[in-house]
């Protein structure tokens, strides 16, 4: 579908003009109680809570069975902590309870923190109504034990530790636990403070911390901790593992009910090699003492470098064959083909370099560094791949430090994986590789209740220090807006190359900030470009699975892969023109101050950066789809303050719109039945086409009024349209052969734009639907993406237009969507009014133009639950993602 | 038995036996006392086959890589009972098999690959290359040299060809490199009693194999790259496994690191090293205590060369010996690793360790035999070949037809060390000692003191019987060899069978 292409903002010619019905057939909607009772969400949820604390209990080693939740009495901190907008995090301000876990290496600190960080409290109003509607109580469904909030990856060098503890002073981590018995008190008591670490280094540094930070260190496992950290990443995070083929990464999604047995190999100084069964059921089965550490430290003998990336770097730019022997070399070039061994397989790592000839001063570091590389990688890959066949398993992760995302190193034990095993076994990597210590002895925290969490529960979101670290901190820690704009102005942007002066003071800000020393060389930020980036995770314990998907485990949002690269550059040519008009509009949205220039100034940058670095490899923020990169885009806004750029354009259209909608309504209620019907989905596609962010359309928009260009627009919507249902549509709405056909119960209807979009193409549709009896849920953005309506606006446009029409009005108050507007009216009498079906309005959970059904607030979710017809709307709904979703019940996509 | 026929891979399934119309030969020989062999006396008919584990780049030749020559020297047995040999003879050719295998002596011989030109003499002057058991030549005076064939097997066979043909006027023939190892190795395991032995601690304990029960097991060569091999019998076996961490990988890296001039200079450092100061242990990240719960000592390496990352230390502030000693454990615990999870992977309880890296060195086999049973719990042993360098050239020189070794049973086989042994693993350094008078002057050379023999640097070492030769005796001078547990002898010598039969 090569329309798929189609520029975001000029939609008009291109295959907009579609209209998919999804009708699943009466036998599915028979069967509708039945799969939503095998499917449904919160059952989900229970049945793993059992299987969880069933492993617990079976857990042979160390970790407790039963892991008490925070009980929600506790949550009346959560009132005194500051109200900020949760996508806005800055540093000692949001960070109000936190709590940290360490583990500590030979070479590199990793440090997980976990920040809470309360939900909107904005239109709490809003909510209660909707709660209340939907029946939506902490009785009936499962209340939410986990706090939401962020968690930080971090790393420092091992040998830089003071600057470590400088990072937890600053933010101090070390005073905020989620523990009962300090919850409350205003001055924490140090002297009991406890931080759980594991790794070498918790037995070592314990009386440094003691020292400098007051608190005890409680020394976790490190196999426990590994395997719990790499359990929870694999359950957690929707693509954390992915293969590395010559270079090509590729993400992969591992149904965690189907996780276990896996070999985990992890490469630290040396390897160990681990059987896990389940949560906390693990054996160690193998190890080889030839690890990471042996090349580091072989390496620095051989080469004189000075840290293990620059041996790393080194490698990149090495070949082998000086040093090491060939199988050509032996064999005169040929083949020894009979053993299945090709003239460029080594022989003997090293081997060459028997020559009495040179010495180590002849041999190029790059030559060294490499076949050191190549030895280590490929008997690491060797022996896993031994150790999975012995216990038959097919699967293999490797993480640990020394692989550190590094292509090659990734690449060569593949190799070895899959020339061993002929193709029948798979290494796959982490993402968080480095991590997975940290993480588990984050888990070892009684209480955290992270145990239950579920991958939907999981954004991962990417802020402005990602493009530059992997994580890495190195400097003190940002301590605000200001300075995280002054450490993006000493950028210079040259084309999509970033040449950046080395940072004396990194941000630290969001616990991703930080750099490592640019290369001296200054071509390339990454000293290995394949290296992935880590996110910072937000825990939204509020997000669910959208209900009436089909096949969850299936579903895959985004219609437009950008692993094509071909695609990628498109959208990034897209975005990046796009991208001073955003920032103009974004700068006015705050009022054009001094202030808002430097921020917008500082968006540009950062997200130029986090174009490149796409640019540079796809997969540097995990499976990239287009959702993800527009979702970047609102995020790296909101980073910089930007809460809604398009503020007063969407208030402009509403108002225009809203000033024609009578109009358009008259002229509807004299139509008959079927020509009101296909005028109305005619309706739906004009309004969403004449996108506000579309220039085509901002000629027009100059040259004529609202109506006129909506009716001008309707009136081009010939049929047959590109994906064209819309018979099928009609015969479910209006029956055939007298046949009047039943209502649709509740219908979901998601929302795109603001303005001619929402006002004269969905509030029709919906009041179309109402009419019929059946009740309409309006679904919209939680928090703005361009110009997209959010729940939070929605319900004064509703209001607005219900003056003009009483059966949006009855409708509304049925839905308690009038209560501010109507003083009248209370909410209980509006319920009483059963005159009406009702009228309401719900946030999806997203802050972008796009939506995945995988993470939906719980608002909706509790709404999908009596819908039984799903109508999507619009470019990032219903085809950039979800043009392929399938739903248990009928679902329309315009 | 017919092992031969079931052979899988090239060589041919029936081999002509020698018959016995060509023993007249025998008569011409000269007879000695087969535990005194002298050069150019007793070598009146042999034939050989060489392994050339070389390299050669554009400049050098890659020292520290060996030729390994394995060459026979046919010898009549005792004539003193001529008569009463014939008596025997004739009662027993009716009812007892006939003897198709010439009586004579196989003799182990390696040379420095760096030292081509040594070896091409040693060949030379002993004119190996002018007989061959081959029926056509067998009688004439002056051997037809364009059509004379030398069995070789190893890279440097393909690499050495033309200077064979130029120099000493052979061709070469190419035997492929597993054949040869297998076949080697399945004759040596089959043909000497305590060819293979097991090295613990320092202890070595010879095992009998029952050579009926020695298939299938696990042959693992350590040259410069590691070869694993599952062997089902002769001719059959597969190439399931290997590692490219190697001989060379120690020797390569042991170079770059140390500066050591040869292999066994390397090896030698070994012996007093201390890796502790270079390796990770399981203390040195556990503070001292043991992470017992995973089954690791306190002393188990975390992870080789894992101190060396240490900001304070370059390479010059380590010592040699340490860092010689790190490496040797790393590469043997490493091949030691593989092996055994290679032979759990086919049920195999046997693996053989052969190939030039192990050299008899007691640490490396020690290492090697603790992966082994460390990683197996026991349940796996390693064992090693005393023949460990020749197997290739065994092989190969298995590869002539006609040779009726094949047939060769344990009992016929008689293993005796001449004077030249107790210096030398079998490497010769220097011209060939010419007759027994050399000899006796060359021993004269050395001065008894008690048991303990110190020696001045020969100048002029024993080829003499194939297998004399000096490595130089080490500086300290204490001992004549670095490794004073290594086996002091390779050398066989072929009895006919009647000989062993009747005494």
């Amino acid at each position: 579908m090569a329309g798929l292409n189609g520029d975001p903002f000029l939609g008009i010619d291109d295959n907009i003009e579609k209209l998919q019905y999804n009708n699943n057939s009466k036998e599915v909607i028979d069967k509708e109680g039945l799969v939503v009772g095998i499917g449904e969400d919160s059952s989900n949820n229970k049945n793993n809570n059992q299987g969880g604390e069933k492993d617990m209990a079976g857990n042979s080693i160390h970790r407790s069975g039963s892991r008490p939740q925070l009980d929600l009495s506790k949550a009346e901190i959560q009132g005194n902590s500051e109200e900020r907008d949760p996508t806005i995090l800055l540093p000692n301000q949001t960070d109000d309870i936190s709590h940290l876990a360490l583990d500590i290496g030979g070479s590199l600190i990793k440090l997980v923190y976990f920040s809470r960080h309360e939900d909107q409290s904005v239109d709490d109003k809003r909510k209660k109504t909707v709660k209340e509607r939907l029946g939506i109580s902490n009785g009936n469904r499962r209340n939410f034990p986990i706090l939401g909030g962020r968690l930080h990856f971090v790393k420092f060098e091992t040998s830089k530790l003071n600057e470590c503890l400088d990072f937890i002073s600053s933010k101090q981590l070390h005073r905020g636990r989620i523990d009962s018995h300090h919850w409350n008190s205003e001055a924490p008591a140090n002297e009991n403070a406890v931080i759980k670490a594991t790794g070498g280094g918790a037995y070592k540094f314990a009386d440094l911390f003691k020292e400098r930070l007051g608190v005890s260190i409680d020394k976790e496992d490190e196999m426990d901790c590994l395997v719990a950290g790499a359990n929870f990443l694999l359950k957690a995070i929707r693509h954390e593992a992915f293969t590395h083929m010559e270079g090509h990464k590729e993400f992969v999604q591992i149904d965690h009910n189907d996780l276990f047995p896996y070999l985990l190999v992890n490469i630290g100084s040396g390897v160990s090699i681990i059987k896990v069964d389940g949560d906390g059921k693990f054996q160690r089965v193998s190890g080889t003492n030839v690890g990471g550490g042996t090349y580091w430290g072989l390496g620095r003998l051989l080469t004189k470098c000075n840290s293990f990336d620059e041996l790393l770097e080194l490698s990149q730019r090495g070949d082998n064959r000086t040093i090491d022997m060939l199988v050509g070399d032996i064999y005169g070039g040929m083949d020894y083909s009979k053993i299945g061994l090709s003239a460029s397989t080594i022989a003997s790592s090293f081997g060459k370099a028997i020559s009495d000839k040179k010495e180590l001063q002849d041999y190029r570091p790059e030559d060294i560094s490499l076949s050191l590389l190549r030895m280590i990688s490929y008997n690491i890959g060797q022996i896993s791949y031994l150790n999975a066949l012995r216990f038959g398993l097919k699967r293999i992760f490797f993480g640990g430090f020394f692989i550190r995302g590094h292509a090659y190193t990734m690449d060569t034990i593949s190799f070895a994986v899959h020339f061993w095993s002929k193709g029948e076994a798979q290494a796959m990597f982490l993402r968080h590789e480095g991590f997975l210590g940290a993480v588990g002895a984050f888990m070892s925290y009684q209480k955290h209740g992270l145990d239950d969490l579920m991958v939907h529960h999981l954004v991962e979101r990417f802020p402005m220090g990602a493009p530059y670290t992997g994580g890495k901190i190195h400097g003190p820690p940002l301590g605000d807006l200001n300075e995280k704009i002054s450490w993006m102005e000493k950028f210079v942007l040259k084309g999509t190359e970033i040449t950046a002066p080395v940072p004396m003071a990194p941000p630290g800000t969001t616990g991703l900030g930080g750099f490592e020393v640019p290369s001296s060389r200054g071509a390339t930020l990454r000293s290995d470009a394949s290296a992935l980036n880590v996110g910072v995770l937000h825990l939204v314990p509020t997000l669910e699975v959208f209900p009436l998907l089909a096949d969850p485990k299936m579903y895959e949002p985004n219609t437009i892969d950008l692993s094509d690269h071909k695609e990628l550059e498109y959208w990034f040519t897209v975005l990046s023109e796009h991208l001073p008009d955003l920032v103009d509009k974004a700068v006015a949205s705050e009022g054009g101050t001094d202030d808002a220039k430097r921020r917008g100034d500082a968006f540009a940058r950062a997200f130029s950066a986090h174009l490149a670095r796409l640019m540079e490899e796809p997969a540097a923020y995990g499976k990239l789809g287009l959702a993800n990169l527009l979702e970047l885009r609102e995020e790296c806004l909101r980073e910089f303050q930007f809460l809604d750029a398009y503020r007063s354009i969407k208030q402009r259209e509403n108002e225009a719109s809203l000033a024609v909608l009578p109009d358009l309504l008259l002229e509807l209620d004299h139509m008959d039945e079927e020509t009101r019907l296909l005028t109305l989905i005619e309706g739906v596609l004009a309004a969403n086409i004449f996108d506000w962010g579309s220039r085509a359309c901002v000629d027009l928009y100059h040259k004529g009024t609202i109506i006129e260009i909506y009716r001008m627009s309707r009136n081009k919507m010939q049929r047959p349209w590109r994906v064209d249902d819309f018979d099928l549509f009609k015969e479910r709405m209006l029956g055939s052969e007298g046949k009047k056909p039943r209502p649709h119960k509740r219908a979901l209807l998601f929302v795109d734009n603001s303005g001619a979009d929402i006002v004269l193409g969905m509030l029709p549709l919906a009041r179309e639907l109402l009419r019929c009896g059946t009740e309409v849920v309006l679904v919209a953005n939680s928090l703005p993406a361009l110009n997209d309506v959010t729940a939070m606006e929605l319900p004064d446009i509703v209001a607005e237009a219900a003056k003009h029409c009483d059966i949006l009005r009855r409708a509304a108050e049925a839905g308690g969507l009038l209560v501010d507007a109507m003083n009248n009216n209370t909410l209980d009498g509006s319920r009483g009014n059963s005159s009406s079906v009702p009228l309401m309005v719900v946030e999806n959970g997203c802050g972008s133009p796009c939506i995945d059904l995988r993470q939906v607030s719980s608002e909706l979710a509790a709404a999908a639950k009596h819908a039984d017809l799903v109508i999507l709307e619009g470019m990032g709904r219903a085809l950039h993602t979800n043009f392929n979703a399938r739903f248990k019940c009928e679902a329309l996509k315009i | 038995m017919a092992p031969a026929t079931s052979n899988s891979l090239h060589r041919s399934g029936s081999r002509p036996q020698l018959d016995l119309s060509k023993a007249a030969i025998q008569g011409n020989s000269e007879e000695r006392d087969p535990t005194i062999l002298l050069p150019n006396q007793s070598d009146d008919i042999s034939h050989f086959a060489l392994d050339i584990g070389a390299l050669k780049t554009s400049k050098s030749y890659f020292s520290g890589s060996l030729i390994k020559l394995v060459y026979f020297s046919r010898h009549e047995g005792q004539s003193i009972d001529d008569k009463r040999k014939r008596t025997v003879k004739e009662i027993s050719n009716g009812s007892r098999r006939s003897y198709p295998i010439l009586g004579g002596r196989l003799h182990f011989v390696k040379f420095e690959t760096s030292k081509l030109n040594e070896c091409l003499d040693f060949i030379s002057s002993k004119q190996l290359h002018n007989g061959r058991i081959d029926s056509h030549y067998w009688n004439s005076e002056s051997p037809n040299k364009e059509n004379a064939v030398i069995k070789a097997t190893g890279g440097g066979a393909y690499k050495f060809a033309d200077l064979f043909k130029e120099r000493l006027g052979v061709s070469i023939d190419k035997e492929d490199e597993m054949d040869c190892l297998v076949a080697g190795a399945n004759f040596l395991l089959k043909a000497i009693r305590h060819e293979a032995f097991t090295h613990m601690e320092g202890h070595k304990e010879f095992v009998q194999i029952d050579h009926n029960d020695l298939f299938p097991y696990l042959l693992v060569n350590v040259g410069s790259g590691v070869s694993m091999i599952k062997v089902d019998g002769d001719g059959k076996f597969q190439r399931v496994s290997g590692t490219n961490v190697g001989g060379g990988t120690y020797w390569g890296l042991g170079r770059l690191l140390t500066k050591c001039n040869s292999f066994d200079e390397l090896l030698e450092l070994s012996q007093r090293g201390d890796n502790r100061t270079i390796d990770m242990l399981v203390g040195d990240i556990y503070g001292g205590m043991d992470y017992s719960k995973i089954g690791l000592s306190a002393s188990t390496i975390a992870s080789s060369f894992g101190k060396a990352i240490s900001d304070k230390k370059e390479l010059e502030d380590h010592r040699p010996e340490d860092i010689s000693l790190s490496l040797l454990r790393m590469i043997s615990y490493n091949i030691g690793q593989i092996s055994y999870l290679n032979a759990l992977r086919f049920g195999l309880k046997r693996i053989f360790f052969g190939g030039f890296f192990i050299r008899g060195h007691a640490y490396t086999m020690d290492t090697i035999s603790f992966a082994v049973h460390f990683w197996s719990q026991g349940q796996a042993q390693a064992m090693f070949l005393r023949h460990e360098g020749f197997l290739g050239a065994l092989g190969a020189f298995m590869s002539y037809e006609k040779l009726g070794l094949d047939d060769l049973m344990v009992h016929q086989l008689v293993e005796r060390f001449p004077m030249g042994a107790p210096y030398t693993g079998g490497k010769i350094h220097g011209p060939p000692l010419g007759n027994l008078n050399e000899k006796i002057s060359w021993m004269e050379k050395f001065v008894l003191k008690g048991t303990e023999i110190t020696a001045p640097v020969p100048m002029a070492p024993p080829g003499t019987t194939g297998l004399g030769g000096f490595e130089v005796p080490s500086s300290k001078g204490g001992t004549l060899r670095s490794d004073a547990s290594a086996l002091m002898l390779v050398f066989s010598i072929l009895y006919p069978l009647w000989r062993c039969s009747r005494y």
